[in-house]
């Protein structure tokens, strides 16, 4: 086995010195009932050759695709160079949570840095390390809101939000017997401000909205912490693509007292939806009530600057059964890869970034329209991601566009949500810096054949 | 190490005007401004504007200042450091792998749905148990999803059950999450043996008597949902009762789950679902080395028994086999199975941390059935040289037979003043990482080795001279000790001022701004 430093000379001196005679002598302490007898019913130890043709082959029946025109909650996005090399480092990706600070000073500073910028892009005061992922920030914030927000017991969430992270909070409020989630519909798209007006009482602990929700709309953000905050209760956005952050004002700046999300955008690919870059960010006040790890500054014994894990307070290692959530990591090494990505991209490059995202969205979005089976659902403002109606065969349609190297959008029908008899036939479409003018141009010359053959 | 003295923050570098990153020129016609005025963004705060080859040598400075696995031993009992294989890199990185989308139809998807299944049969087979889920992002997030699991059972049968054990030996989060799904804990006391006390403990310093595993299953009974027991425990001992627990909490109609933390210890050894073991996780990133990344991403499968099979979290990979002639290999279709009507829900946005499974497959598939277990028994010879190596030299409180890691104490160099951080800062001198401190909470001044079975001999006797050489340090120049580290690029940190009043963020200073 190529990874065990393993001889017969040494490892007869090693069970020498420990006093027994073979390697099976060390498991005195297991009862000989559970000790197995043979080997584990699966294949022996494979050459690097062959596991790496066999994984390769594997890949390989996955459908590649020469553009993507989907996001719905994972988005392919420009990657430098400089970042996979950066975290191909053994220093960062081989270490562990910086516990030892003196010699973990580099993880520390860096995460320091995440948290600041992660702190201007979302308009709050502090942000942890980082969360598991878009899903589980809002259910940790959402968690959070009600701690903070005693003897509040409701939590209203808009159908907007991305079906899987909706079905997420659900998971993780079922053992809360005392918590009550309930869901605001939407309205031409976006959330209906009378429902979440006439839902917001004095029992409600926090509203999460998406900004921009699932169907790529921008909410009015301003006008939800309104009424929110009238009813005594915090505003919890809800980003599921970072990117628009670049385009978007930042929610804590427009209403949002907790602003969370999923920030894989930065720096990572979809790799099948994981890992990824849960965020949290909230005002001052909560900063004791955050789950997950936090970096603070500090100094040394010789007073120079230096960064420690800090508010241990309130994690599972010291409270046990009180902590204020079980999460004892953080994404750690897709946090860095995100620092990395954003510090190349500075403000210039975030802001050019955001701007090409919403003008590819909205170039394929009037050229899809220039077609006769393509119609408007709702007209609100979007960044990256429209829903578009298909009057056609869509089945048939798509085959076609994966057949020539696309992948469509998401078919909303498709989805478990309460919206889904509204978006029958429709189809969430996704544009990034990614999609070149051409790209977009074969699509509509398919669709375009397409539908000549089937008139 | 001392590359220069320090490293500023990125922020105090950025000067207006540069960039590290370019776009092509836009192809279409810029984007119409549809956003309503007040929420176009304004400005991007401290976000610095630097070029590449300053962001380049700004990460690698800091990345000088941190320990990695590929410098020397890094014994973080608990933690499992053992070699992180670069095929398992390479094979993650496949563009058929990583450029796959979450959102896609299960026809595009073949590979990834295979490498699910594929994964979850292996995870079977090691756990001995009937179904895997790798949904879960990390070992807490597995551990929820267990408990969520027993809750699931248990409200399915009608029951309304309250509590959880939890030995005292566990680690922080098996409390914290029993917390979470809505449960009571019950604390459970270790005896001298460092396994589950059977019997009532008294207290030596306090004469509090504390409740043994006979008397509290006496007293709750019915209203007992289920255990959470390590195995091997933090102590690295394996729970030689394990049975007599199992089948005492199943008579009482409650379940077992098993934290599976320290299952390098039992791969290819034993199996928890031999034991009676209801449900568990594994971690990943120690048993299946994928590389914790300075502190995640990780992953937490959870295996559990056919009762609990129909509770997993949704959706689930199915396999259907394709029909086909004779003399031809059959073809195998897989697909999400999202009709799961007794599912606790999704635990993930999506289906896990799955560039962290590709990695775990390559490693269960380099290593297969025979690698698997050389690697277990390995990882206990390792851990054994070093306990018959440092025994004298360090205070060896529970004497049970080690499995995968030993558990010391300071106790010896406490009589000169030397405490278990003072070891643990002055092994950062002599090079290495120093082990798990003050954990288990049941040995104080715990001092937790773990080698994993990639080190070698001379590695492993580095390092057992360096702690023998901190052993006399401490007995002829304790001050000495309580200076280190002095070698590292910092000394050491002052953590409560850092906590009392948080700096949590860079602010420029008001001439800077």
């Amino acid at each position: 086995m190529r990874y065990l430093p393993s001889s017969p000379y040494e490892d007869q001196q090693l069970l020498t010195a420990i006093g027994v005679k073979k390697a099976e002598d060390c498991l005195s302490g297991v009862p000989s009932k559970f000790l197995l007898k043979s080997l584990l019913n699966l294949p022996r130890q494979s050459s690097e050759l062959e596991v790496l043709r066999e994984m390769k082959q594997m890949s390989q029946k996955n459908t590649s695709f020469t553009s993507r025109f989907l996001g719905a909650g994972a988005y392919a996005h420009f990657i430098p160079t400089a970042v996979d090399m950066q975290v191909g480092r053994q220093e960062w990706f081989t270490s562990y949570t910086p516990y030892q600070p003196e010699i973990s000073q580099g993880t520390l500073q860096h995460i320091f840095e995440y948290q600041t910028i992660m702190c201007d892009l979302t308009g709050t005061d502090v942000s942890n390390a980082s969360l598991y992922d878009g899903g589980t920030a809002c259910l940790e914030s959402a968690l959070m809101a009600v701690r903070v927000q005693k003897k509040r017991n409701t939590v209203l969430v808009s159908e907007g939000l991305h079906p899987y992270y909706y079905e997420v909070l659900k998971s993780g409020f079922a053992s809360h017997e005392e918590l009550k989630l309930i869901s605001i519909p939407l309205d031409k798209g976006i959330t209906n401000l009378t429902d979440l007006k006439n839902r917001c009482d004095d029992t409600v602990a926090a509203v999460l909205i998406g900004y921009p929700n699932f169907l790529g709309n921008v909410e009015d953000l301003t006008a939800c912490g309104e009424i929110t905050h009238a009813a005594g209760a915090l505003l919890i956005s809800v980003t599921q693509e970072a990117m628009s952050l670049g385009w978007l004002a930042a929610p804590g700046s427009v209403g949002a007292d907790i602003a969370c999300g999923e920030a894989m955008s930065f720096g990572n690919r979809t790799s099948f939806g994981g890992p990824f870059l849960g965020f949290i960010g909230v005002r001052d006040a909560y900063k004791r009530e955050l789950p997950g790890r936090v970096v603070g500054e500090t100094k040394d014994l010789e007073g120079r600057t230096g960064y420690v894990l800090t508010l241990t307070a309130r994690e599972q290692h010291i409270r046990r059964d009180k902590a204020t959530s079980n999460i004892c990591s953080n994404q750690g090494l897709i946090a860095l890869r995100a620092n990395i990505w954003l510090q190349l991209a500075g403000p210039h490059g975030l802001r050019g970034i955001a701007e090409q995202n919403a003008a590819k969205a909205q170039y394929l979005r009037s050229r899809l329209l220039e077609l006769p089976c393509w119609e408007v659902v709702d007209e609100a403002p979007f960044f990256n991601e429209f829903v578009l109606r298909y009057n056609g065969d869509w089945t048939e349609m798509k085959k076609q566009l994966v057949r020539g190297g696309i992948l469509p959008g998401l078919e909303l029908d498709t989805l478990d949500a309460p919206w889904r008899n509204q978006y029958r036939k429709s189809i969430l479409w996704c544009a990034t810096e990614l999609n070149t003018r051409h790209q977009i141009e074969h699509l509509i010359e398919i669709m375009a054949r397409f539908a000549v053959v089937h008139s | 190490m001392k590359l220069r003295s320090r490293e500023p923050l990125i922020f105090q570098r950025s000067v207006e005007g540069k960039a590290g990153m370019d776009l092509p020129k836009l192809d279409v016609p810029p984007a119409e401004d549809t956003r309503p005025s007040h929420l176009r963004r304004k400005d991007f705060g401290v976000l610095p504007s630097c070029s590449e080859p300053e962001i380049i040598r700004h990460f690698t400075r800091l990345s000088l200042w941190n320990y990695g696995m590929d410098q020397g031993m890094y014994p973080l009992g608990s933690c499992t450091m053992k070699h992180n294989p670069r095929l398992n890199e390479a094979t993650s990185a496949l563009p058929g792998f990583s450029e796959s989308h979450p959102m896609a139809s299960d026809e595009y998807i073949q590979g990834d749905l295979e490498l699910i299944y594929t994964l979850q049969e292996w995870l079977k087979e090691v756990t001995g148990l009937y179904a895997v889920t790798l949904q879960p992002s990390a070992g807490a997030a597995g551990e929820l999803t267990g408990v969520l699991l027993i809750r699931a059972y248990h409200l399915s049968r009608g029951h309304h059950k309250k509590y959880i054990l939890v030995p005292d030996s566990a680690h922080g989060t098996n409390p914290a999450t029993a917390t979470m799904a809505g449960f009571q804990v019950i604390d459970l006391p270790s005896g001298p043996d460092g396994c589950v006390s059977f019997e009532d403990i008294t207290d030596q310093t306090s004469g509090k008597v504390k409740r043994g595993f006979n008397s509290v299953i006496q007293e709750y009974g019915q209203d007992i949902a289920g255990l959470m027991i390590t195995n091997p425990n933090t102590l690295g001992i394996f729970e030689s009762r394990i049975g007599d627990i199992c089948s005492e909490i199943h008579r009482v109609g409650g379940l077992v789950y098993m934290d599976g933390a320290n299952m390098n210890a039992l791969v290819g050894v034993a199996r928890p679902g031999d034991f009676g073991i209801d449900v568990m996780h594994m971690n990943l990133h120690k048993t299946m080395s994928t590389p914790h990344g300075g502190g995640g991403p990780g992953a937490g499968p959870v295996a559990c028994s056919k009762d609990l099979e129909p509770f997993l979290p949704r959706p689930i990979v199915a396999r259907k086999t394709k029909k086909v002639g004779e003399g031809e290999v059959p073809e195998h279709l897989y697909y999400w199975d999202w009709n799961r009507p007794e599912s606790i829900g999704k635990v993930h946005t999506f289906f896990g941390n799955f560039g962290m499974l590709v990695r775990a497959l390559t490693y269960c598939m380099s290593h297969g059935s025979d690698g698997l277990r050389e690697a277990t028994l390995r990882a206990i010879v390792n851990a054994n040289y070093i306990r018959s190596q440092l025994m004298g030299f360090y205070h060896l409180s529970i004497t049970s037979p080690t499995m995968h890691e030993v558990v010391f104490n300071d106790s010896i160099q406490a009589k000169n003043g030397v405490h278990t951080l003072d070891i643990a800062k002055r092994l950062i001198d002599y090079g290495f990482h120093p082990p798990t401190v003050y954990f288990p909470m049941v040995v104080s001044g715990a001092l937790m080795i773990e080698p994993t079975e990639t080190e070698s001999k001379e590695e492993l006797d580095t390092f057992i001279d360096a702690m023998k050489s901190i052993a006399r340090e401490a007995l002829e120049t304790p001050e000495l000790i309580h200076q280190a580290p002095t070698t590292a690029p910092l000394r050491r940190l002052d953590e409560t001022a850092a906590a009392r009043k948080p700096i949590l963020r860079w602010l420029p200073t008001p001439a800077q701004s």
